[in-house]
């Protein structure tokens, strides 16, 4: 394969593309809605409205923490503990660090990184803390995860899959103006006359619709990055973006979901015989990346770096197959002579 | 040399050519004339090796059109117009050539040059910034010439140059075709214009699924009809007609009142003999010349159509 054949024929393509008004308007549009106005819409409004948390004010003790022993049925006040296990017991005005809590009853306390179950626990500030079966009332979280915090994680991975929507959706758009435009302009005869090679020509197209797909992406991510940190740091305390997860979603899996989306456009726009049938079906690519929305959303598993790390491996596979297929089905005499 | 031996090309159950033989030596315009889906352009995409054969041998520069190795070094050697030019309409005429010329592999200090002096030959150098989208039908084909010619290929293949065309625009494309013919470049020309055929081509063959004559157009006429000599007279009385038929190589004589239409072997032994003959009789001669059969005649003729 010849790349400067390839880097003509990408550039070509990417030429016509700038003065595609229907084009340009998905490629600025898309990004721009979903990755700008949507997180201002939700989020701004979430920010605005929540109060900035406001814990007890707690009068605890500073003293030496009483450390690894276990206390049951009785009660404690004014007192540091860490490591300790609790069954129980009625406590006041303690702090309590990496500690077991079970069957008691705490009050204007501060718990911190600690286990606290089938028990009560009323106007106290917690961090990190694990509750099981528990009565709480009044309840203040310094940082963590309180209802609003996972809340908005959810909400923020919810959006960051628009990352990986945007450049599997857009080629289906551009495709279309792609292969199938040169069959309208009846430009692909005297094409497919010259001496490119179908590998070539094919690298060549989908490079053209592959790089402004994922440079759209990319240039889009660091505003939504900053505008969603912006929006929601002061409700929870700390920047949640760039994460780890995201940035393998991204840079790695988003161009490989791109790719996908444009070999099933190559082979679905070279298999049928009407222009509008290869498009609707050309739109069918986006579903792996919808299951992956609702796989998030209903919580089956958490989007973290390794799960993030696996699905770019499983799609890095299916691209391969898909590009191997693509190059073997690629046939320009069909193209030719079925193509209405 | 284009050549091919028995091509054949089906579509399921519909034969679009059926064993096709031609010989279309270097250097000449060769014109393959038709009526629609008669499989000229089947032939002509079977040639540039966008379609395969179904059976049957095809070559061009002697590089076989169904080897893919090979396929690929004829497509470096021809230029392609097809039925439609196929432009990018977004573009300019320069970048639609200066595309064509890369892919072509046309060295970068030649691609300015070349693309200029096509673009001056065919009258459109001044718009050479305007997208093509916003050209004439006839501007728009012109620039698809251009793109067919701008790697200089050996082999050139016209669909309809002409079709569609108002005359001044065909008048351009005959011309330049012309000089195309006398730099000796070998020409394919799918046509239904068959006096563009006449006028442009050393030998056409007359195609309808499968080659019913090919040949130079005299030679095509020759085929059906003798050689005939025209004479206009003031007046025709029966002695001269008499007169005429008993000479030697005169094969048959046809009258009206002032022509006399003359079947001979050889006109140029036998016209001679006819103005002794009529001039003898008393016939005032205002001309002698030959009746040309035109391509048309040939090709209603062999549709099997009557005038």
């Amino acid at each position: 394969m010849r790349l400067d054949r390839v880097w003509i024929v990408a550039k070509k393509d990417m030429a016509e593309f700038r003065t595609n008004k229907y084009v340009m308007f998905s490629l600025v549009l898309m990004p721009l809605l979903l990755a700008l106005v949507l997180p201002i819409i939700y989020l701004a409004p979430f920010t605005l409205l929540s109060e900035p948390t406001q814990l007890h004010e707690l009068d605890l003790p500073d003293s030496e923490p009483v450390v690894g022993q276990s206390f049951s049925n009785t009660h404690v006040s004014n007192m540091v503990f860490e490591d300790c296990v609790f069954t129980n017991v009625t406590a006041e005005q303690c702090r309590f660090e990496k500690c077991d809590i079970g069957q008691s009853m705490v009050r204007s306390s501060f718990l911190g990184n600690s286990t606290f179950s089938h028990g009560a626990l009323i106007q106290s500030n917690v961090l990190n803390i694990t509750m099981n079966s528990t009565v709480a009332s009044d309840i203040r979280s310094i940082g963590g995860e309180s209802e609003s915090v996972t809340f908005l994680r959810q909400f923020i991975n919810f959006l960051m899959l628009f990352f990986i929507l945007i450049p599997a959706i857009i080629p289906t758009v551009i495709a279309s103006y792609s292969f199938v435009g040169e069959k309208l302009n009846r430009s692909l005869e005297p094409l497919l006359a010259t001496p490119t090679t179908d590998a070539e020509l094919l690298a060549g197209k989908s490079l053209s619709i592959f790089l402004p797909c994922i440079l759209v992406t990319w240039l889009t991510f660091l505003p939504f990055v900053l505008l969603v940190n912006f929006l929601v740091a002061p409700v929870l305390g700390f920047a949640p973006l760039p994460d780890l997860s995201w940035l393998i979603g991204v840079f790695l899996l988003a161009p490989l979901f791109c790719v996908m989306s444009i070999a099933l456009n190559v082979i679905v726009s070279s298999k049928v015989t009407d222009v509008r049938a290869s498009q609707q079906l050309g739109s069918l690519v986006v579903l792996p990346v919808v299951m992956l929305f609702v796989v998030s959303l209903s919580g089956l598993f958490d989007l973290g770096p390794l799960v993030m790390l696996a699905l770019t491996a499983l799609v890095g596979l299916v691209d391969v197959g898909i590009a191997y297929l693509t190059v073997k089905t690629f046939r320009r005499e069909e193209i030719l002579v079925r193509w209405k | 040399m284009i050549e091919t031996h028995g091509l054949t090309r089906t579509f399921g159950t519909t034969t679009a050519v059926d064993s096709l033989d031609l010989r279309i030596r270097d250097g000449e315009v060769f014109g393959f004339i038709g009526p629609n889906g008669a499989g000229k352009t089947t032939t002509v995409r079977m040639l540039c090796c966008l379609i395969a054969p179904t059976s049957g041998e095809a070559y061009v520069h002697g590089l076989d059109v169904r080897d893919p190795e090979q396929a690929l070094l004829i497509r470096g050697k021809i230029g392609l117009l097809p039925e439609m030019p196929g432009l990018y309409d977004m573009l300019s005429a320069y970048r639609n050539l200066d595309f064509y010329a890369q892919l072509y592999d046309v060295p970068k200090h030649l691609r300015a040059e070349r693309i200029e002096s096509l673009l001056r030959t065919l009258e459109l150098w001044d718009r050479r910034d305007d997208a093509v989208g916003k050209f004439s039908k006839g501007m728009r084909q012109k620039i698809a010439i251009a793109r067919a010619l701008v790697h200089e290929p050996d082999y050139l293949f016209l669909d309809e140059p002409t079709s569609g065309l108002d005359p001044e625009a065909a008048l351009t494309v005959r011309n330049y075709l012309l000089d195309l013919k006398k730099e000796g470049r070998t020409i394919f020309i799918n046509t239904h214009n068959l006096d563009d055929a006449e006028r442009l081509c050393d030998k056409v063959g007359v195609m309808k699924t499968s080659l019913l004559a090919m040949g130079s157009p005299e030679e095509l006429a020759g085929m059906f009809w003798g050689r005939t000599s025209v004479v206009r007279l003031r007046s025709v009385t029966p002695s001269m007609v008499s007169a005429v038929r008993a000479l030697s190589g005169v094969t048959g004589v046809k009258a009206d009142d002032s022509t006399l239409l003359v079947d001979v072997t050889d006109p140029d032994d036998v016209n001679p003999s006819i103005l002794r003959a009529l001039v003898a009789q008393g016939g005032e001669v205002l001309s002698l010349g030959e009746l040309r059969r035109g391509l048309e005649d040939v090709y209603i003729r062999l549709m099997g159509g009557s005038r």
